[in-house]
Formats: structure tokens, sequence, C-alpha cells
């Protein structure tokens, strides 16, 4: 018997999948189809806005008594963030992905290549320095935005906002996925050195297929690798730090990468020396693209290869048509097949299946806004004329997408009366109340932080 | 008012976001641009298709319309080998592989179809006929004379992986072996397809010898070909023609509520879901009726396993102390039936056995896609993900001497030979393994132990 | 101020104003045609695409039905590359009156409407997806037609007949002389809104072409023309649910037309008086009637996955004024009963023949003639009829040619569903797509976008379907604007030699067309050759067409708005979550709403952010 099911296989759930196992559970997690990780930027965003979100948000763990009180940040705190967000580096760090902060004071090569560092010192029942802790950084948005970022993997380290060294933006021509003119442009607007460069793609494969994934295979090789690298020398000045489309392959970018960067800097001696007693900054950094992203991608991927260790089955395929509880309990969900419906029994179960986008929740024409596997109680309003604003970018979001599972401080889904609807379901992520991920950009912060608090509920409750 | 004939795989194309996740994990496209993707080739070009109402269209050659519009406008399509990873992996539910298989019927409606995919079609008649003289069939398919002509007049791929004919078929043995079967009041019927009845009728013996070990009458009634390898080239038509037969041979047991259990994961997933969908037959009562009552034969052994029913004498495979190191593969014909991984379940029950499972999205071979000789190298670059998995696993119990990897599982016929064929070990199918563990059959020499 | 001179001044860049500009020019006149926005911005590119055959009008307005099947027959001739030849069924439902089919057929005959009534199990074979109760049906020569193409199409022919056409100018004034009882129009004050220059027009006669907005021109004379507004809104579906023009066998009334047009069907329309010709809100009982209706002839439409809906408004005219010339020659019909212009005129019951107007006399003012009611079907007959009145005020007698005469891009035929597929796939363009739901190339986006004024991307739209398809832009406006800001950029970008509009859905033509301008970029005097033709579609010799590009965060925020307020009214389901992704996209990807703000608006981008469908919203 399982101790746990987890519904859903994106960052919320794959991430309370592997918290639960850690902590010694009997896991499964099955979806519906691959997760929602392989839409995002690769990077993990913990809270880039509030309200009317003008300035993007300078130190998360100081904004957040600026939330709505139900908000899912308000429910866990400050500390269980911080506990989260450091297994998270601690996973991501095993499987060879380090996730870092992006702090000015930091240096950026070195600590995001020692797995040493991350930061176990913000454990549980340590007094946390907010100041500190909470600073946010920015990175570049593939139109030359600037992005609020908590955690990025090294590949994107270098992009910071906070480096002031000028930044060459170079694109391989003929991607439809990367403008590097527009992102240098918008870059200069908002007063950064910026110039853009263009790589001769044609001259690097001779697929027609030039999507980010898979220019990242083909980058994935040692004689594409050989020649790109070369193209991105000439392409770069002394002193400047090279942004490229997020391609530089799948299984090992982090090798290449260095390549790259050794690349660089054994044309420009200034990028090698050390600075104000630094070691050398990484000279190269990745910006992410439209989906599939493939910093999503490697992310889905170092999630998958550790749950394995764990012995986590991910199967995916299979969408839930039904469930039976009583007594205030759920005893099992039935998934559909190409027959009969496929028992699924565990002792506890984790909703993670994402809201409107990931399907967790679906609205239809007559107004009703429904949970789709347990049909919980929304907070979503049942009115259509009341789901949205007349601006498309209105910064104060779409209700609709606010509307989601209330939930009490444990995670467990909430009825009309504010009781648990059921004893042993927990839910997690973007199907959340008093939440747009999406809008705050907020959406891996709240995953891991909700995927990992629930998971802990679980496990204490065993 | 939800009346109309909107049909599931049809209009399923309106789930679409163009989040382009099918893209990202589709194996052919990855290798080859003769595929530009799910994607592009499903919910997108079937907007632009002329017969492209989104429901089921008319398969059996083009509706006369007054216009002389008639035409295909797309042949990337057949392209798509059908292993149906898009479906697996789309978080909106869109029916990208049945999609796809309705378009490529639409093009032979339109343009015909070569005498190569025809004889393709016909496994069984192929079947039927090498299986009156094997050893004659076996040398005039086999040999390099004749692969060169199939290649050069067929367009039969040369080095691609032909089974040989068994000198008995499923049948023979069955009708020889009359008297040691099992007669019980608990039955289940057995659906063997093509490949077991006339290559590999010892996958077959294995699934009987173990239901029978369970204490079931194993009831084989006449069949045909589950008309997969028609829908899979387009002939859609001659499918269902198969499918009706199987459909009325198989009644009186469906309705007397015998479970239909198959060895062949195509076969099964034809029977149970492939059929009635891409024929539009969901609402024909009988094959609704044999829909529900088909199982995967692991899918059947896990609710025994369940249900506590599995008997516990099961015994290591391997002769000596070493663990034994399986590598299996769950083919893509088993993840489309959407029951997850039951062999795994059941494999895990053998004791000394070091089960290695495989997320190689695909093996390449996709039933009869990789025999095309322009689809030949595309299904090897496929496969390249699980043949450099197993040997992964090889180089892995090499280092710690522990073990070597001497077979690899998989529960379908063409993708055990396609493993054969990429990575020169031999492949078996997991009943083999429990028909082995339960002291019922050599796994070396294929065929019952002795005194079975 | 600048100043230019010519014979005729059309106002209106719609179907009407670009066939009477084609007309004028053909019979020799120097023609200039002046449009606000762009070309087809108003009715034209907001209607649902029927090519009639007339018999929707055959018991209810005989006038309009004879001008159709007429038309009909002139288009397929002149404009064939426009139209799709989709036939189209008239079926009777349940709910319809049992003894109107039979009075159709009738008049169908009486009328000279070629009908055939077919058995209703052969029409549901051919289109599986119709109500299977429908008891009689009844096939006729409608078909589909591209409005955006044809009026292209025609601004082609009448460029190459010498027209000079000006999209984004917009007209502020009309110049008279002359007291009262013998005022004639001189010409007109337009502004360049891009440029926001005025430029000053002579004119010998200025034809009022403005559709929805006759009204304003003509009161710009001090004539009053009072026009009927029928908004109608419709709603497009995800993909085709029949390949044929789907009509009720009934009295036309709301939600009875189901129109095949490229990738989708549309379904139409509501009939709803509005004060204005922008006054263009989208209810929430208008959506739901169409759905509602829509599952009366396709059940399970209401189901389906609704990609936009639109409104457009019909600019109807009934004469209503004791001393006005009586609308156009209404032949051997039954004289129309008219309400008193006091009380409130349904605009279903309005007429759809056309109405000229020679306000010579009717007004007794010279040198302007209003040309509007009419049906798109009708467009060439209206420009026909307005060229000819024209022609008499003028005093010279030159006969229409437009029925003989074929626009360009006719020798391609018919057009058909699978026809961009069919040429990507030819020419394996499928990684050159940018927008992947309606197969646009990248070099189809670089051909219109150097030929055509893009003020916005909504422009582009109008010429290759940029953005039409299911995602509504998600993936395309970031391409999009990446690949105009990139044309712009590179100062050496190879020019296509000849915008040929005739060509400008084709993926094919375009690829090949690049392919060429490179091999001829590379040799130093070709790429010095003047363009062959000097009255390209741009604004002005000045004004570069892609100076808009120059703030393409602005081109970003207005197509997503423009593409928002469109999907908005019809926001559930599947359509809510493919909007979730674009959000996810724009927001969370590429903070789009926190981009640098440039420092000037378009002239549409209040347009994009007024024209919002969330009435009573509240929020």
């Amino acid at each position: 018997m399982l101790d746990l099911l987890v519904i859903g296989a994106g960052l919320t759930g794959l991430f309370a999948a592997y918290t639960a196992a850690r902590a010694g559970l009997r896991v499964r997690v099955i979806a519906h189809g691959a997760g929602a990780t392989h839409w995002h930027a690769g990077t993990i965003d913990l809270l880039g806005y509030v309200q009317n979100g003008e300035e993007a948000v300078a130190n998360w763990a100081q904004a957040l008594p600026e939330l709505p009180p139900a908000h899912p940040y308000r429910l866990l705190g400050v500390e269980t963030i911080a506990t989260a967000l450091g297994e998270f580096q601690r996973l991501t760090a095993a499987a060879g992905l380090p996730y870092e902060r992006l702090d000015p004071d930091k240096d950026i090569l070195a600590s995001s290549a020692s797995e040493k560092r991350t930061s176990q010192k913000e454990g549980p029942g340590q007094q946390v320095d907010q100041v500190k802790l909470g600073r946010n950084g920015q990175l570049i948005s593939p139109v030359g935005a600037a992005r609020p970022v908590y955690l990025a993997p090294t590949a994107q380290q270098a992009g910071t906002l906070h480096d002031d060294r000028p930044v060459a933006i170079a694109g391989l021509a003929g991607m439809p996925d990367f403008y590097p003119e527009l992102i240098a442009e918008n870059l200069q607007k908002q007063g950064r050195p910026a110039r853009s460069a263009s790589l001769p793609l044609r001259q690097l494969t001779d697929r027609r297929d030039h999507s980010p994934l898979q220019l990242a295979r083909l980058l994935d090789q040692p004689a594409a690798q050989a020649q790109f690298a070369e193209m991105v020398v000439d392409v770069t000045a002394a002193g400047e730090r090279v942004g490229l489309p997020a391609v530089l392959g799948l299984n090992a970018h982090l090798r290449f990468l260095t390549k790259l960067h050794e690349a660089i800097a054994s044309r420009d001696p200034r990028t090698s020396q050390p600075d104000g007693g630094r070691e050398a900054r990484l000279a190269v950094f990745e910006i992410p693209t439209l989906p599939p992203s493939v910093p999503g991608l490697r992310l889905d991927a170092a999630l998958r290869t550790q749950l394995q260790r764990l012995g986590v089955r991910v199967e995916i395929g299979m969408e839930v048509c039904a469930f039976h509880a009583s007594g205030g309990r759920i005893h099992w969900v039935e998934t559909e097949t190409g027959s009969r419906p496929l028992r699924h029994t565990a002792r506890n179960y984790l909703l993670a299946t994402g809201g409107i986008l990931g399907g967790g929740i679906w609205a239809d024409r007559r107004g009703r806004v429904k949970e789709t596997v347990f049909d919980l109680p929304l907070t979503a309003p049942q009115t259509r004329s009341q789901w949205l604003r007349p601006l498309f970018l209105d910064r104060r979001g779409h209700p609709i997408f606010q509307g989601g599972v209330p939930v009490d401080n444990f995670l467990r889904p909430l009825d009309q009366a504010g009781a648990p609807v059921y004893d042993n379901l927990w839910a997690a992520g973007a199907i959340l109340a008093h939440t747009d991920p999406i809008r705050e950009r907020s959406r891996e912060g709240i995953a891991i932080t909700t995927g990992y608090a629930a998971a802990n509920a679980v496990a204490s409750g065993q | 008012m939800q009346t109309a004939p909107m049909h599931s795989v049809g209009t399923s194309l309106n789930a679409c976001i163009k989040c382009n996740i099918c893209t990202s994990y589709c194996p052919v496209s990855e290798v080859t641009d003769s595929f530009p993707g799910p994607k592009y080739a499903a919910p997108q070009s079937e907007r632009f298709r002329d017969f492209g109402h989104p429901h089921y269209e008319d398969a059996y050659g083009p509706i006369s319309r007054p216009l002389a519009v008639g035409q295909m406008p797309d042949a990337s399509v057949d392209y798509c080998s059908g292993c149906r990873v898009c479906n697996e992996v789309c978080p909106t539910g869109v029916r990208i592989a049945e999609i796809n298989a309705r378009a490529r019927a639409r093009i032979v409606a339109a343009h015909g179809l070569s005498l190569r995919n025809r004889l393709l079609g016909r496994n069984e008649l192929l079947g039927r006929v090498g299986s009156i003289a094997p050893a004659i069939a076996n040398f005039i398919l086999h040999n390099p004379v004749s692969r060169k002509l199939a290649a050069a007049l067929f367009g039969v791929a040369e080095k691609a992986p032909l089974p040989r004919w068994h000198h008995e078929t499923l049948n023979r043995w069955l009708a020889r072996t009359r008297a040691q079967r099992l007669r019980s009041e608990r039955k289940v019927v057995y659906f063997h397809g093509c490949a077991t009845q006339y290559y590999e009728p010892y996958v077959g013996m294995a699934a009987i010898l173990v239901l029978e070990h369970l204490g079931y009458e194993v009831v084989v009634p006449p069949q045909n070909c589950c008309g997969l390898p028609m829908l899979s080239n387009g002939e859609f038509g001659a499918a269902e023609d198969h499918h009706r037969r199987n459909v009325d041979r198989l009644a009186e047991y469906v309705d007397a509520g015998y479970p239909v259990i198959g060895t062949s994961t195509s076969c099964t997933l034809t029977l149970k879901e492939e059929a009635p969908e891409l024929l539009d037959l969901e609402r024909d009562p009988g094959t609704r009726a044999l829909k529900l009552a088909t199982w995967d034969i692991f899918e059947w052994l896990r609710e025994r396993l369940d249900q506590g029913q599995l008997p516990s004498d099961l015994r290591p495979v391997n002769q000596t102390d070493q663990p034994f190191i399986l590598p299996y593969h769950a083919p893509c014909q088993l993840r489309a039936h959407r029951i997850g991984k039951p062999a795994l379940d059941l494999l895990a029950q053998i004791p000394g056995l070091d089960l290695r499972e495989s997320h190689a999205r695909c093996c390449g071979i996709a039933g009869t896609y990789g025999y095309k000789t322009e689809k030949y190298q595309i299904a090897m670059d496929v496969g390249a993900e699980l043949f450099d998995y197993v040997a992964a696993q090889a180089d892995e119990s090499d280092l710690s001497s522990n073990g070597s990897v001497s077979l690899t599982a998989c529960d379908s016929e063409t993708c055990r030979w396609q493993l054969e064929h990429g990575t020169g070990l031999p492949s078996r199918h997991p009943i083999e393994l429990l028909a082995a563990a339960y002291g019922l059959y050599d796994l070396q020499a294929r065929r019952p132990a002795a005194g079975n | 101020m600048k100043r230019m001179q010519t014979e005729i001044l059309v106002i209106g860049g719609g179907a009407t104003g670009t066939g009477v500009a084609w007309d004028a020019a053909l019979r020799g006149f120097r023609t200039i045609l002046v449009e606000k926005r762009d070309l087809t911005h108003g009715t034209t590119g907001r209607y649902h695409g029927l090519l009639h055959s007339g018999a929707r009008y055959v018991l209810k307005d005989a006038d309009s039905a004879v001008e159709c099947i007429s038309e009909n027959r002139i288009l397929r001739r002149t404009h064939t590359h426009c139209i799709e030849d989709t036939s189209g069924f008239f079926v009777a439902t349940p709910e319809d009156e049992d003894d109107y089919p039979d009075r159709f057929v009738a008049a169908c005959r009486r009328l000279n409407i070629p009908c055939t009534e077919i058995p209703a199990q052969a029409a549901l074979r051919r289109e599986p997806l119709l109500n299977p109760r429908i008891s009689r049906v009844f096939e006729l020569p409608d078909a589909a037609a591209d409005s955006f193409l044809a009026t292209h199409a025609t601004a082609q022919a009448a460029r190459q007949a010498g027209a000079k056409l000006l999209p984004y100018h917009e007209l502020t004034r009309l110049h008279l002389s002359g007291g009262d009882g013998n005022r004639t129009v001189t010409g007109a004050t337009v502004l360049d809104t891009v440029s926001g220059e005025d430029l000053r027009i002579d004119a010998d006669l200025v034809i009022n072409a403005a559709g929805a907005w006759s009204g304003q021109v003509a009161a710009l004379a001090g004539v009053e023309v009072k026009m009927i507004l029928g908004k109608g809104v419709m709603l497009a579906t995800n993909a085709r649910l029949t390949n044929t023009v789907i009509n009720r066998c009934k009295m036309p009334g709301d939600g009875d037309i189901l129109v095949p047009i490229h990738t989708v069907s549309v379904i139409g329309t509501t009939d709803e008086r509005v004060a204005a010709p922008e006054d263009l809100p989208i209810e929430q009982w208008e959506i739901d009637l169409m759905l509602t209706e829509g599952d009366k002839l396709v059940p399970g439409l209401s189901s389906s996955r609704i990609l936009r809906a639109w409104a457009g408004v019909r600019p109807l005219y009934q004469e209503t004024q004791q001393s006005g010339e009586p609308t156009h020659d209404s032949g051997d019909s039954q004289p129309q009963e008219l309400p008193e212009q006091a009380s409130p005129l349904d605009s279903r019951d309005a007429t759809r023949a056309l109405a000229l107007l020679n306000h010579q006399q009717r007004d007794g003012v010279r040198g302007l003639i209003t040309i509007t009611g009419g049906k798109w079907t009708t467009f060439r007959l209206m420009a026909e009829s307005a060229v000819d009145a024209a022609c008499e005020q003028l005093g010279v007698s030159r006969p229409c040619r437009t029925a003989e005469t074929a626009v360009p891009g006719v020798e391609q035929g018919h057009y058909w569903l699978g026809h961009r597929l069919n040429e990507v796939e030819d020419e394996e363009l499928q990684s050159e797509l940018i927008c992947e739901c309606e197969l646009v190339t990248r070099s189809m986006l670089e051909g219109a976008a150097q030929r055509n004024p893009t003020v916005t991307l909504d422009d582009l739209r109008r010429d290759v379907r940029l953005g039409m398809g299911p995602c509504q832009g998600g993936f395309c406006t970031y391409r999009a604007v990446g690949i105009l800001h990139e044309l712009r950029a590179g100062d050496s970008s190879p020019v296509a030699a000849e915008w040929n509009v005739a060509h400008m859905q084709s993926p094919a033509h375009h690829h090949r067309d690049r392919s060429e301008t490179e091999v001829h970029a590379a040799g130093a005097e070709l790429a010095s050759d003047p363009a062959p033709d000097d009255d390209s579609p741009q604004r002005s010799a000045a004004v570069d067409p892609l100076s808009a590009v120059s703030q393409p965060n602005l081109l970003l925020r207005d197509f997503l708005q423009e593409r928002w307020k469109g999907v908005a009214p019809i926001l559930w389901g599947q359509q809510l979550r493919q909007e979730r992704l674009d959000e996810l996209i724009y927001l969370s990807i590429l903070n789009a709403d926190h981009l640098p703000v440039d420092d000037r608006e378009s002239p549409l981008s209040s347009f994009y952010r007024s024209d919002s469908s969330l009435s009573g919203s509240g929020l």
C-alpha cells in the first residue's frame, strides 16, 4: 500500500514526491501528461510583484505582509519557505543542476560550482535574517525586460542585472524563438550597456528544425560545441559577458558552459583576472525561450532522476476520472484506461494538478468553475462576467486566475464551513486559492514551498 | 443538446494549447526532419485538411463532392511512427497519434496503398502461408538475396529484424497437447495474436502454462488478426472487416463473462481502443463489450496479485547465485493502455531478479514502421536511446562484476525483435520469465519445461 | 500643407471604396482613395465571409437577392482566388416553419437562383455534423470569400490602373464652394495619422464610400445621411465544423449562418441597432444566442472550442426623406412599407440592397456622391453604380469594365482549405513557421511588412492571417515583433522586388520570392533598381513602411490587447486554458508588462483598449 499518491507531475508534484520519499514514505506520482515544468523559464521565481505590481519586489521575505492573509506564503511563513528552498537547492545540487541565489555580493562562479555551499545554514530552528535571505535578483527576459528571480541555475547566473559588465546578446540567425537586437535595444532603453550579435546557425547544422530543444540536442555533440564556441568567441569583445538563447545542451550543459567561458576568457585577459579579490565571473549566460524551455526540461529531468533513485515511479498518461470516499477519507482514485478504469489506492493523496493552465481547474461556458479531480470547493467567481478585466496586461490580474482551492495551514482543502474536506487529502501548487502565480511571478516558489509543506504534513501525520 | 457525432478523436484537437510538450518528446522528429513533429502533424495540420472536420471522416474513399478539392494537402504525416508517446505526455488530452492515423487513412483513400504497405498490413496471411512449410519459408525470406530483392522490389528494409516462422504454430501445439490442458470451472480466453500463432508460439505456451498454474482453463477460440497493421497503414476498410470478425468470434465468450487476455500489447490495445476509436465503432455493442473484456495479461495478473491470488512458488530464474540483471522496456503500445507497468509489479516478485526499468521513449520499430526502407534508419536512430540504456546496464554490471546482462524483457513482439537487432541480446516477453520462475518454462530454449 | 489634385477622391478603404477606386481608375479617371486606418479595418474586415447566392433574401428582400446572385456569378470570375467554392446548404430544422421551404423554392425559381433539393441523408453524408433532424436540404451556389485578400487584390488592380491608395489618412474636412443651394464639394483635407501631417486633396468629385461612417462623412458637407447601423456579432470555432456554407431555411434571423472560412467555421450573426460605427460591445447574451442557435445547425457546436468573437456594423440605409431619391432601382419587387423615421427601425428589417445618394439631386450639393447599403457580395455593383453616377455628374460617358476585368491572382483558381499546408509541405517550410496555427512563414511576414504600412501587427494579421489561430498570438506576437525589429535594424535586408498581393497568402510564393531576391541582392546593379510600381501602397514616399517598428514594445502590447478584446468574451474551457498559457509566456517568461514604455501610442492603441467586450463586468 502506498503512503502517498501524488496527482500531478509538475514541479509541485515532483518536489512533494521527493520530499515525502526522503521522509521515508512510499510514494507514487500519476499525471495526465508531462508537467508544467516544461513551460518554465527554469528559474525559481519566488515573488516578483505584489498588489498592483508596478515595481518589482526587491525582497520577498519583507514583502510577505503585503500579500492577502490567506495567501499560501502567509500560511507557510518565511521559515518554512526558506527551508523548502534549501531542500530544493540540495536536491538540484545533488542532481548536478545547482540553483543559487542571485545575490550581488556573491561570487557566482565559485558558489554555483560548489555543492557544499547550498543554504543549509538557513534550516529550521535558526533565526532567519530576512533582509539577507529575501533579496530577489533580476535576469534578462527574452524580450529584454528585467525578470524578478530568486534562484537561478548556474547557466543563467551571469545574466544578472546586478552585474555591470556590458552585455552582448548573441542569437542564431534564423532561429524563430530568439531576437538579440530586440533584447539589446530594450536593455539599452533601461540604461544597460548592451549590443547584439548574430551567429551563423546554418553553418552549425543542416537540420531544418531550429527549435530551442533541437538546438540543445545538437549542442550536446562535441563537434557542434567546438564550432559554436568558436563562433561565440568571434563575436565577443573584451570585458563583455555573452547572453545566448538557452540551448547549450540537455545532458551536460554545465561542462559546455565552462568550456565556453574558458574559450572567451583565454582571449580576454580581463575576464580571468581576479577582480577585487573575487574569482572570475562567468562570461556566458543563457536566456530562456518560449515553451518548451530547455532550462525547464533540464529541471524536470533532474527531478525525475532523483525520484527514480528514491524508487518513486512517475506514471504519465493517467487522467483521474473518478474517486471513492467515505467517512471523510478518500479510499481510492480511478484513472481512465483503454478499457476499464484503473484503481489507485493510497493512505494519503496530494492534489498537485495545477490551476486552469495545468488542468486542475476547469471553467465552463455557464460560468461554473470546477476542481477537476475531487470537485473541491473553490474561491473562484462563479459568474463569467466576474472573471476578467478589460485589459490583458492589467497588473491586478484577472479574478478567475486568483480563484482556487482554499486550504488550512497544513494545506488541507477546506469546505465552506472551514473544515478539511477529507482527512487524507492535501493540495499544493498553482491550484491553491488566493494566489495568481503567473501574475505574481511566484510559480516555482509556490510549487516548491507548498509541495514541500504538504509532503511534510503528510509525513508528520504518519 | 450533445447529440452530435462529434467524435472524441477529432474534437480532441480542440484541446491543443500549442504548448510543444508533444514535440519535445517525439522520438521521431528528434532524429529526422521528415517528420515535423506531432503538434504540426495533428492539431495544427488537421485544421487545414480538406476533410478536416473535427470528427471521423469517410475513410473508405473521398466523399463525393461537387468540388474538385479532394486532395490531401500533406504527406509528412506518413512519417509519424504511431508510437503514441505524444498522447502519453500531452497534458490536455489531444489524441495526436489517432489524428495522424486517420490522416494516413485519408492519404490512402486519396492516393491508394502501396503493395509493400498492403503486405505489411497482412502479417496474418504471411504467417499462415509461411507456416505451411516453415523451413522453406524461412529460407526464402531470410537469405540475403531475397532480402536484397525485397528491399529493391517492395521497399522492405534489408536489415530490419524479420521474424522466423516456428516449426509448430500455437494451434498445432494446443491440438497436440489437448490432453494435458487444464479443465476448470474458472475460464479465460487467450487472444494470441498473429506473431504468437506463427512466429513465437512459445510466448503463448508460457502464458497458457501460467494461467493454468493459477487454476484457470484457457480457451483459445478461433480468432484472426486484430487489424492493427492495417490501421497503421491506413487501410481502414480491411481493418474493420478483421475487427468485426473478431467481435463475432469472441462474442459468446465475452457475453459469458470470460476475460479476454492477450500477451501482445498491440493486439490488446487494438481490441480495447484503437479499433473502436479509429473505426468509429465505439457505439457498436459488440465492440464495446469486447473492449471492456480485454486485458493485457500482466494487467490481469496484477489484479490477482493485489487480491492475493497469485501462487507464491516463484523461484529465481538464473542458475548462478549472482543477481540476474534484467533491463525491462515497457513498450509504447503497452504505455498507451494507460495501465502503468504491471509487468514490473509481477517481475518484482521473482527472487534474485535485478530489474532495471528503461525510461526510453520508444524502440523505434513501431509495428511495421521500421520495416520500410525509407524509415529503417529513423527507427534505428529512435531506438538508440533504448539500446544505449541496455548497454549502460551491462557496463555497470561489468564494473561491479556481480552479474551481466544476458537478456532483456519487453511485452511487445516487434519491439523485442528490434531490441535484439539493436542490442545483440536475446529478448523475452515478461510472461516467459514468470513462467520460468514458476518452473513451467525453459527460458533458454523457449519451450515448456520438461513435464509441462 | 502638402497638396494633391485628382478627378475622383474616394473616402473609405473597405470593399466598396476599393471597388470604386478600381472602377474609376479603369474608366480612366485620376483617382485617389483615403482610408483612415488600414484597408478593410472597418466592416469589410469584420464580416463572416459568406458570398451570398441571394437565396437568403428571396422572400424578404428580392432586390438584394437579385443583386447577390448576379454579383456572385461575376465575382467568381473577377476574384476567383479570393473565393472557396464551398457550395451552400439551406436546411430546414424541426424548429422552422413547415411552409417556408416551398415558398423558398418558388421564390428562388422566380428570381433565377439555382436551387436543388437534395435528400437529407445525402447532405448528412457530406456534412456529418449537421443536425440529423433536418427535414429538407437545398443546395445553392453560396461560397466563402476572403474579404481581406479580395480587397487587397482589388486595391492592387486599382493601383495598376493608376489609382493612388492612401491608408492611414483620415478625412478631417470637406471643402465646399458656393452658397446655399449652389454648394459644390471641391476636395478634402486628410490627416496622415502616422506622421501627423495634413494633406489637401483637390478633387472634381468626392465619392463617399465610408460604409458605417458614411453619415459622418456626409455631415462634413452639411448633408444628412441617416444610417441604420446594425451590429452583428460572430464567433469563430477552432476548426471547421462543415465544409459547406449552412443557412437555416427560414426568414433570416440571428445565428442562422455557418460559414467555413479558411480554418474555422463562423457562426453569425446578431443584428442590433447601435448609435455609432465603433460601438462594438459584445454582450454575453449575444454569445449565448449564437451558441444556442448554432446548436440547431450543428448539435454540440456550443461545447466546441470557440476561438474568438467579434462584431461588425452593417451600413444599412433606408431612404426616409419625402424629397429623396428612391433607392437603387428596385426592379419588380413589391414596394417597401417603411415605418416613420421617428420610430426605431429594426435593422434586421432594413433592406440589404445598395443605396446610391446623388447629393446634387437629393440635397443640392454638387461634387459628392454617397454609395452605401448593400452587402460585401455586391461591392462591385455598388462601385459600378457610384462611378456611373460620377460619370453623369462629370458629364462623360465611360462604360464600366470591372465585371469583365479580373484582379491579379485569378489564375490560381479558387482557393481551398489545404492550400497553405500543401505549399508548406511541398517547399518544406515547416521550420520557417512563425504563426504555427495559421501557417504563416517568416518570408510571408517580411514580405507583407515591407510592402504595406505596418502601423500595428493587426495590419499584418489582415494580410497574412498572423495570430488568427487557436493560440491567438500566444507564440507569434513575440516572434513577429522580433522579426520586424530585425528587418528594421538591418538596413541591408533585401526587399522583395514586388509585393504581389495576389500571392500575399502563399507561403511558397514568398519563399521563392525571397530566395530570388537574395540572389538579386548579390548583384549590385539589380539591387539599386527602382521599384517598378511607384504607387506602392505605402502611405507616402517619405514614410518608411516599418516606421512603427521603432516602437517594438508598443507593437507587442497593442497586438496582445487587440487579440485579447476578441477572446475575452468567449474565454472559458479550452480557450481560457490557452489564454493562461499566453499569460505565462508574456508575463512569466517575457515580463512584457514591465517593458520600457515607448514614448507615444499608435493611432489604434486606444481603440484596442476601448473596444472592450466585457460590458457589465464591473471590473
